[in-house]
């Protein structure tokens, strides 16, 4: 029965797993350090999940530009310039409705990429496929990472082969979602100041 | 229509956020009890004050219901890693309220003693130093050299760190037979290991790199501030007690041929033997400070050497303490030695009773110490360490 | 491994008993390790000062002195300052040591003596090991300290410098033998010692040095230990830990130290390959033989990384701590630009075919072309056993063995 258990399963759930469930502490935390220490464990498990898949370049990558270079300056600069310790971020309806807003529309393009592919549909079709451990063929999806859309080689359109350069995109889309969490980390650590200003009405 | 005061929120740049800071009165390099309240823009210290007292022991209080010769353990405790120039002083200003004359011998046992004690307090001063920026071996070489000259101590008095040896009226004993050859034996074996310590620190690049240029005190400035002590001569200030001071003190030295350690034309007076100024060095700056006491230190073993001679050719009695009850004539008596750290004086005034009627002294480490606040404007926090090191105080002697 | 044990139990098991096998030799690497280190540091130290360091604990030389400490350290009280972060001041050195300890995954002891056969173990590595510093900042920003945050912000921008100049110096090595699996690398520099990538180039003899000043700043040991500066911050990062906590951090540092020195040892010394080819024969007989130049290699690499972590430490007890200011300077001004022109200058001399030390004194036409990546060779006896891959290679083991 033991023998049933498949472990690049199993482990594939974990990672995806604990990713989720500290990007959704990623969102709940108020103190924006713990946020940054969710943010490292969640990046750190979907670096889990590159690793998983083969790509161990894109995983090494993911851990040292975004965990071990952003993240680690994105701490820095709160320390450099929060006012209070422990500093806490409040965040109003409005906020959360535009959030919501920006966040679903690209959940939606994320899975529409996802079940575009028709091989993902059915995973469990190409399982003997899946090599882990002793072998190091990446699997299609990590290949896709790097730019090389294994599905798309047998295409003869020389201008559809270009164009499908892989999901390179998804992770640039993380990058620059990584960019805006850098500002909006600066712009709400930034000082303000309560001066009382002499203005002539009317 | 009226004028509204309206709250308003201005959003300035990203700015750092300014850290008060507490550094001590424990703190690793803080030298015993000192407290610096530290303002800090990131690593840049904007503003620094330096709180004193957590050693007070009332020492002059004390002075004040004690004879003069029952007062001599308190001297001890006041600059812990000099006793036996602390002990020196007091006992000068002592003799100079008495009149009193002093022997031959004593006169060279004294001058010994004091030279010895000056190493073994700028050994301590560097090995600190050393500490202050980071490196912890110098400072065991340091000691395990200023272990052998508190053996010489021992054998001498008993006492290893407060020796009570000089009092007034001379020594409280001859030096033992056979201590003048160990003396020498230290001497000629301590030379080569000056060179280890230029080595290791004062030529050393990062040693360089981190004391060059930091903590200037200019001529003027050191002047201002009353400081003493190699911090004056580090800043280029001709000016040694022990040749400028009060006739009673410099008829000590008088036979023995030594030169001031201060810079001129961008040479010192020892230096030959030693690698020259480097040039990121600026006169003033914690390097020349701490090269002053490094030359001293040669300086004082030559000294030693001298002494031990005219000890040998002197002959007649080493003086003798004076009684415990004393009767001090009438009268007020203020001296200055030159000690380690700078110049120690002792004030004391007497209604021709044996106990005096007031004591203070004037401690050298406190005017230094003042140059603090000055000095560490601007620097980064790493520099406050360096220049407090390079000034090399001793609580117990400020706060007494 | 995993296929030896197939023969006798189900593959999951063999997978497992594999994997809990490695796991627990890096354990021990890092735990015999830090206790190893700390008394040699200790006694080191000693020497260095004309002390004696530890004599008494476990008799002779004292070297059961760091298990006392540990035991110590473990029944010592758990304090958190009543301002701390009470979550982040607790895991923070668990997210120091991780990292450091994940590390050993991907480093290669000998020949295919490594936890996790990846191809590109050198980047990994180097991303792996700029993680720790996240424990640190954690540390110094959950202590509630102002002394600690201070740490904790000299280490940021440390480390986030100093891992610019070191991915340069590590891609040098890479470049030269056209991988970056570190098993590989190593197995390039067989033979004697002039086929030691510190040879190779006068470029890359000076890199060496260049990356050995980065690791020593980057596993933040002095004269860059600034974040835990004695004199300057009472001690850093750390000063409001205690007991095992406390101990965790030094773990971490003391095995980061091990495994730069490690990556020091393959990418610029050979690796398992000693000066002197004395088992190179044994390790083409194969079998038991194999293991013994295997258990050679592995003692050798160790010794070569012990040895790169007894410098540091000889430079810790002898140098002066640099300022905040001058470390950055030192790598901007000099690291980096350092180690570009090295890169340069590696990749022209490759470029310009100049000869190496190895090209005169043991001419090997073989030579580094030869060695071919694990995966590759994986691949290509894959192919000679009729294209199976390697899952299906190890099933059908275990179902002979039943």
């Amino acid at each position: 029965m033991l023998a049933a258990i498949d472990l690049h399963g199993f482990l594939f759930v974990l990672f995806a797993l604990t990713a989720c469930v500290f990007a959704a502490g990623v969102l709940f935390s108020s103190n924006i350090v713990r946020m940054a220490f969710n943010l490292v464990l969640s990046l750190g498990s979907s670096a889990g999940l590159f690793f998983l898949a083969g790509a161990e370049f894109v995983g090494a990558m993911q851990l040292m530009i975004y965990v071990g270079g952003t993240l680690v300056l994105l701490v820095f600069g709160v320390m450099l310039t929060a006012q209070h310790r422990f500093l806490e971020m409040r965040t109003n309806a409005g906020e959360w409705v535009l959030s919501l807003l920006v966040g679903g529309a690209l959940l939606m393009v994320l899975l529409q990429a996802a079940f575009s592919v028709s091989q993902w549909n059915t995973p469990y079709a190409q399982r003997d496929q899946v090599e882990i451990d002793e072998s190091k063929s990446a699997t299609p999806i990590a290949a896709a990472l790097t730019g090389v859309r294994v599905d798309k080689l047998e295409e003869t359109n020389p201008r559809l082969r270009a164009g499908k350069s892989g999901y390179l995109m998804p992770f640039v889309i993380v990058s620059m979602h990584l960019l805006v969490v850098l500002v909006g980390a600066a712009y709400l650590a930034r000082p303000r100041m309560a001066v009382r200003q002499m203005r002539r009405g009317g | 229509m009226a004028t509204a005061n309206r709250e308003q929120i201005i959003e300035l740049d990203v700015r750092t956020d300014e850290l008060l800071v507490n550094m001590g009165p424990q703190h690793p390099s803080t030298h015993g009890v000192l407290r610096l309240v530290l303002k800090t823009d990131g690593e840049i210290v904007t503003h620094v004050e330096p709180h004193i007292g957590y050693l007070h022991r009332c020492a002059e209080k004390i002075g004040e219901n004690l004879t003069p010769r029952q007062w001599i353990p308190y001297t001890d405790r006041m600059d812990y890693l000099a006793a036996m120039n602390m002990n020196l002083g007091w006992s000068l200003c002592v003799e100079k309220l008495l009149g009193y004359e002093l022997p031959e011998k004593a006169r060279h046992i004294r001058v010994i003693i004091a030279e010895l004690g000056r190493i073994a307090s700028h050994l301590v001063g560097m090995g600190t130093y050393g500490l202050d920026l980071g490196t912890f071996s110098p400072f065991l070489y340091a000691f395990r050299e200023r272990e052998k000259i508190l053996d010489l101590f021992e054998e001498v008095c008993g006492a290893r760190l407060t020796n009570s040896y000089i009092t007034p009226g001379g020594v409280t004993g001859d030096l033992p037979a056979g201590w003048l050859e160990k003396c020498e034996a230290f001497l000629d074996q301590f030379v080569p290991v000056i060179t280890e310590y230029h080595t290791l620190l004062t030529t050393n690049a990062i040693f360089i790199q981190r004391t060059a240029g930091i903590g200037v005190i200019s001529r003027e400035m050191a002047i201002d501030y009353g400081c003493t002590g190699p911090v004056l001569r580090g800043s280029g200030v001709d000016h040694d007690l022990r040749r400028d001071g009060e006739e009673r003190y410099t008829e000590m030295y008088d036979g023995y041929a030594f030169e001031v350690i201060v810079e001129k034309d961008g040479h010192y007076p020892r230096d030959h033997d030693y690698p020259p100024v480097p040039p990121e060095a600026v006169l003033g700056d914690c390097w020349h400070r701490f090269y002053v006491r490094m030359l001293e230190v040669m300086q004082a073993i030559d000294i030693v050497r001298e002494g031990i001679e005219f000890y040998r050719a002197s002959s007649g009695d080493w003086g003798h303490p004076i009684k415990l009850n004393t009767k001090l004539p009438k009268g007020e008596v203020y001296l200055e030695t030159e000690c380690p750290r700078g110049q120690m004086g002792f004030y004391l005034v007497s209604d021709g009773s044996a106990i005096p009627w007031r004591v203070r002294a004037r401690s050298s480490c406190f005017c230094n110490l003042s140059v603090t606040e000055e000095l560490c404007r601007g620097c980064l926090l790493a520099d406050v360490a360096a220049i407090v090191g390079s000034l090399d105080i001793v609580m117990g002697e400020i706060d007494r | 491994m995993a296929e030896f044990f197939a023969q006798y139990m189900p593959a999951w098991g063999a997978y497992l008993l594999t994997a809990l096998i490695s796991v627990a030799l890096l354990l021990a690497v890092v735990g015999l390790g830090a206790l190893f280190f700390i008394w040699a540091e200790r006694k080191v130290a000693g020497r260095i000062q004309d002390r004696l360091g530890p004599t008494r604990t476990g008799g002779k030389f004292g070297w059961l002195q760091s298990l006392a400490d540990g035991i110590k350290l473990i029944t010592k009280e758990d304090l958190a300052p009543a301002d701390a972060d009470r979550l982040l001041f607790r895991l923070a050195p668990y997210v120091s040591l991780a990292p450091s300890y994940a590390a050993l995954l991907a480093l290669p002891f000998a020949d295919g003596w490594v936890g996790w056969e990846i191809n590109t173990s050198v980047f990994f590595l180097l991303a792996i090991l700029g993680l720790e510093v996240f424990g640190v900042i954690l540390a110094g920003y959950a202590s509630g300290s102002k002394w600690s945050l201070f740490g904790g912000m000299r280490q940021a921008a440390q480390v986030v410098s100093y891992e610019v100049p070191l991915g340069m110096c590590g891609v040098i090595p890479v470049f030269l033998c056209g991988t970056m699996s570190l098993t590989t690398i190593g197995n390039m520099q067989a033979g004697w010692a002039t086929n030691w990538l510190i040879f190779h180039d006068p470029f890359t003899f000076m890199v060496f040095w260049v990356y050995f000043t980065c690791a020593v700043a980057s596993v933040n040991r002095a004269p860059f230990d600034l974040a835990e500066a004695e004199s300057e911050l009472v001690a850093g990062f750390h000063t409001e830990y205690s007991g095992l906590r406390w101990s965790f951090f030094f773990m971490a540092e003391y095995n980061s130290m091990f495994v730069v020195s490690g990556l020091a040892a393959v990418l610029f010394f050979g690796g398992w390959n000693g000066p002197v080819p004395i088992f190179a024969s044994w390790k083409a007989a194969g079998g038991g033989w194999e293991i013994v130049a295997d258990l050679a290699g592995c003692l050798n690499f160790i010794g070569k990384a012990v040895l790169g972590v007894m410098v540091m430490i000889w430079v810790r007890w002898t140098l002066p701590r640099l300022r905040i200011d001058q470390v950055i300077t030192t790598c901007l001004k000099y690291c980096v630009p350092l180690a570009a022109f090295c890169f340069v200058g590696a990749l022209a001399w490759q470029l310009a075919s100049l000869p190496s030390p190895n090209d005169w004194l043991s001419p090997d036409p073989a030579g580094r072309a030869a060695v071919r990546e694990p995966w590759v060779e994986r691949a290509e006896d894959g192919a000679e056993r009729s294209g199976t891959s390697g899952a299906e290679e190890l099933a059908r083991l275990a179902e002979d063995k039943r």
